[in-house]
């Protein structure tokens, strides 16, 4: 009873809540000043066709950056959280009748049906995956959107062939050198163009094009080419336990 | 008349899609609530893509990649959820009547209901 009335008060407040904020609510009829700088200036300064790109890759590209660094110190985090320890033979903590910890370390195969559709699949992923981050100039995606969709690629994979071995120091190898290409390319903008991680240090190109907006879509392929092996390592750690050398 | 058609299909693929809802909350045990979430949310969704086929027939090309994609991807996810869910044990309804991932279990030796 007395959960009941709790539910009803919470549910009151929630709708006090929203009644302020709706009623309140009225909309921008107008771009604020920096956002009509962009919205003016963006396309010809820059060439790129989405402008929200153009914005988190070279007006506030720095920022990006940092994104791009958090998520390299949270793979750096569960990599050191989840180091493999390998399991003793006589472990005497182990529970009988419990499945979980009893199987634990023997990978149980997938059925034929996962493995079928991940050979189907994988392919079709990983290229939806790259498409969407050489694409991130013209239409709404990008790097990290490009790179979550080549881990979930990643995810397949681990889920259909768990003993499948994905090899670590290819996986650094790309990570680190897309991470230093991004930051050589920052740097060459300050060089030749305006700023750093300025995209003028290449042609624009034909507005609207593949090959268009400067350096935009070679920084999205590196932000892509890192933030998917990055979560594609991050998923290998969770595996329960080693298949292969560390 | 396309926009009434599309419009039909909507509805119908809504039905499928609140009966999916409606399931999930319903059913008695974790595999059955899997089967409604993919049976109907998968006959819903279909349903709700050939509508806007109908509405906007310049989109035809893609909604159908996206009806294939939905076709292979949500049993498939389902049959390993299920199996995943099997193989750690999660419990059955009395009223199951046969369990063929049990091992030693099969076809031929499902008890008949009177």
């Amino acid at each position: 009873m007395i959960k009941r009335i709790l539910i009803l008060l919470v549910l009151a407040m929630l709708a006090v809540m929203f009644l302020k904020l709706a009623s309140n609510y009225h909309e921008n009829s107008t771009l604020s000043t920096l956002g009509q700088y962009y919205a003016e200036r963006g396309p010809a300064e820059l060439g790129a066709a989405n402008l929200v790109t153009a914005v988190v890759v070279t007006y506030r590209g720095l920022d990006t950056l940092g994104e791009v660094t958090v998520l390299f110190i949270s793979a750096a985090g569960v990599g050191l959280l989840l180091r493999r320890t390998r399991r003793t033979d006589d472990d005497e903590d182990l529970d009988k009748g419990d499945r979980a910890e009893e199987t634990a370390g023997t990978h149980k195969p997938a059925s034929e049906i996962v493995e079928t559709a991940t050979q189907l699949l994988l392919p079709m992923v990983i290229l939806f995956g790259i498409y969407v981050f050489l694409n991130g100039h013209l239409s709404p995606g990008g790097g990290f959107q490009g790179g979550a969709i080549i881990a979930s690629g990643t995810m397949f994979l681990l889920l259909a062939l768990p003993e499948s071995h994905i090899s670590r120091t290819l996986i650094a190898m790309t990570e680190s050198l897309s991470g230093f290409s991004y930051v050589i390319i920052g740097v060459l903008g300050v060089i030749l163009a305006g700023g750093f991680l300025d995209n003028r240090i290449m042609g624009l190109g034909t507005y609207g094009h593949l090959f268009s907006a400067g350096a935009i879509p070679l920084i999205y392929v590196f932000v892509g080419l890192k933030v998917g092996f990055e979560l594609s390592a991050v998923l290998d750690r969770f595996r329960k336990e080693d298949s292969g050398p560390l | 008349m396309g926009d009434l058609i599309g419009s039909l299909f909507l509805l119908g693929g809504a039905l499928f899609l609140f009966s999916a809802g409606l399931g999930v909350l319903r059913m008695p045990d974790t595999y059955n609530r899997i089967q409604t979430g993919t049976k109907a949310t998968t006959l819903g969704t279909i349903l709700i893509l050939v509508g806007l086929a109908f509405m906007h027939p310049a989109w035809t090309f893609k909604l159908i990649i996206l009806i294939f994609f939905v076709m292979l991807t949500n049993p498939v996810s389902s049959h390993a959820l299920a199996r995943a869910a099997h193989a750690i044990g999660t419990a059955e309804t009395e009223s199951t009547v046969i369990d063929l991932l049990e091992p030693g279990t099969d076809d031929d030796t499902r008890e008949r209901p009177e």
